[in-house]
């Protein structure tokens, strides 16, 4: 069995047939951890003995005939997700000795059906980043070619999935940080809509755009992932009542009579030619199996990147203020007033990006600027949803390339924000709307590196969505790492 | 951006930075700004009684009490705690 390639279901059927045991499979993935994590760098923390014990319960729980769809399967989670008596660093000396005394709810949920976890995995400090390179502890490598990155935020995860050192994992997204890393590492990855999943437990990086979703080798493995960790709860006042139905209910159905829409401003100038020829193969893949392609437009799109960092900053400068060095998180020797010790833990704390972003969400809403900048921000966001609406109207769901680029070298834009920031452009939009979004891989480029494409559906219709992206995985030869 | 800015906007996120890291972020925030300039090109404006669309807020809880986390493990990860929180002396 390769574990780089081994689906969810796949795993679970040779679980209940006793093909091979809870034990086994975690003992597979820590040797991979073991024989790859020092180049890749995923993890920030193994779990190896609790793990262990949890796969010894799993099994219990097998051989009584009782497991559900996730019992024994061997999971990474993102180090932004509180997991109770585990280190959860969100990449940052801020947090580095930050022991939670709660599960997140989604943590909660995947105990309840019994998974192994393997660890917790690296990401982009506070998740602020789309490269795993502003990690303070763990600078995670891309699966394809270790000299480039993972994309990120949630860059571990992708990469430890595309590496085999779990088989499927959580990550978290703010402006596409599952579906970024996901293409760049060639896998699947969904953020759901807002609301769908419970954000409790998820440390706060901007609230009304982060949602917690899975990363796995496949749409149809997302959708077993998400109908174990969604729902309504109560601890989470913007989590939806809203019915939930069966993720996989639709997969395999023909997709003939789909309408599916091409925003031309995803495809223009500043897309690379690599990508836009396979995201457009991927469409004709579509009308072959039946679909309808449909061309629009979504003008904004030249505004969504600013819009974007002003909201998501003004919301973080907000959620960060809490780290103050008393109740939790670093403290600094340095200071003898209360004041002073803030001011140092904060700056000892904090890496530099996050710096940056608190001064940008300072300066969008401060006395002055706040109208120019966070208002037309907020009116770019009703103008952003207002198109996705319109476009809804006429089509199932919209096709778009997840990146303008494939995977870049580690020393490539890192030391620029600007550029950093408008290599967001694909993703970001569905985050402002609240969307449902899956990234999968459609094609690879000259070097080898793997291109993701973006399927768009309406709001809490992921159903639609994974059917989509299913039925185009079932054409397309995916190719895992050469490790 | 300049300076004066930058420490301003550091001083409300209660960021300490040195001179050197000040011109540092006055280069870099200046760039930033220059990519946030670009909404203003666009003439439209903010509907409050539009938004929230995508927020969809349940019912508000029952107003009753539920058991909290114990005192212990609210301290847990707090530097100098006793059975408190301990900060620097704030009153002369």
């Amino acid at each position: 069995m390769d574990m780089k390639t081994v689906k969810v279901r796949e795993l679970r059927k040779l679980l209940d047939e006793k093909k091979v045991s809870a034990g086994e499979l975690c003992e597979m993935c820590f040797s991979q951890i073991k024989a790859a994590d020092d180049t890749y760098k995923c993890y920030i923390t193994t779990t190896e003995e609790i793990a262990a014990e949890q796969a010894k319960k799993a099994q219990e729980r097998i051989d009584r005939g009782e497991s559900a769809p996730l019992t024994g399967i061997p999971f990474a989670i993102k180090d932004n997700i509180c997991t109770d008596g585990v280190k959860t660093t969100c990449a940052s000396k801020m947090l580095e000795d930050f022991v939670p005394p709660y599960n997140a709810t989604v943590m909660e949920k995947l105990n309840e059906q019994d998974i192994v976890m393997l660890g917790k995995t690296s990401m982009d400090e506070f998740a602020m980043g789309g490269s795993t390179q502003t990690s303070a502890f763990a600078k995670t490598k891309n699966p394809f070619d270790p000299q480039r990155v993972p994309g990120g935020s949630s860059g571990g995860s992708a990469s430890a999935v595309s590496l085999g050192m779990c088989a499927a994992a959580l990550g978290s997204d703010t402006g596409g940080s599952i579906r970024q890393p996901a293409a760049f590492c060639g896998m699947t990855g969904m953020k759901p809509t807002y609301g769908r999943v419970s954000r409790y437990g998820l440390v706060a990086f901007a609230s009304s755009l982060d949602q917690i979703g899975p990363m796995a080798r496949d749409s149809h493995d997302c959708a077993v992932i998400l109908n174990a960790i969604c729902g309504f709860d109560p601890h989470d006042g913007t989590s939806s009542k809203n019915s939930v139905p069966d993720f996989t209910e639709k997969i395999g159905k023909s997709i003939k009579g789909m309408k599916i829409a091409l925003p031309k401003e995803f495809f223009a100038e500043g897309i690379d030619g690599s990508i836009r020829e396979a995201v457009m193969n991927a469409a004709h893949t579509y009308e072959e199996l039946g679909a309808q392609l449909v061309e629009c437009s979504m003008p904004s799109l030249k505004y969504a990147v600013p819009a974007y960092y002003l909201i998501a900053c003004a919301e973080a400068c907000s959620n960060l203020s809490r780290y103050d060095g008393i109740k939790y998180g670093h403290r600094s020797k340095v200071g003898d007033s209360y004041e002073e010790l803030i001011m140092h833990s904060r700056a000892e704390g904090f890496g530099d990006e996050v710096k940056r972003r608190i001064l940008l969400g300072n300066y969008a809403l401060s006395s002055g600027y706040y109208d120019a900048y966070y208002g037309k921000a907020m009116a770019l966001r009703q103008l952003i949803r207002q198109e996705y609406n319109d476009i809804f109207e006429k089509c199932d769901i919209i096709l778009t390339p997840t990146t303008p680029t494939t995977a870049y070298r580690c020393d490539e834009n890192i030391s620029d924000p600007v550029k950093m920031y408008q290599a967001d452009i694909c993703t970001v939009t569905v985050n402002i709307a609240g969307l449902p979004g899956v990234s999968t891989p459609c094609g690879y480029d000259q070097k080898g590196l793997p291109i993701g494409m973006s399927v768009i559906g309406r709001h809490f219709d992921e159903a639609t969505v994974i059917q989509a992206a299913d039925a185009f995985e079932k054409t397309f030869e995916r190719k895992a790492p050469r490790v | 951006m300049d300076l004066e800015m930058v420490k301003y906007l550091a001083d409300l996120g209660k960021l300490y930075f040195s001179d050197e890291e000040l011109e540092e972020n006055s280069r870099q925030m200046t760039s930033i700004v220059e990519l946030m300039d670009t909404i203003k090109e666009i003439d439209i404006s903010y509907d409050p009684l539009k938004d929230n669309k995508n927020v969809y807020l349940p019912d508000l809880r029952e107003d009753k009490s539920a058991p909290s986390m114990p005192t212990e493990k609210v301290l847990q990860n707090a530097v100098n705690s006793g059975s408190c929180f301990v900060v620097p002396k704030v009153v002369e």
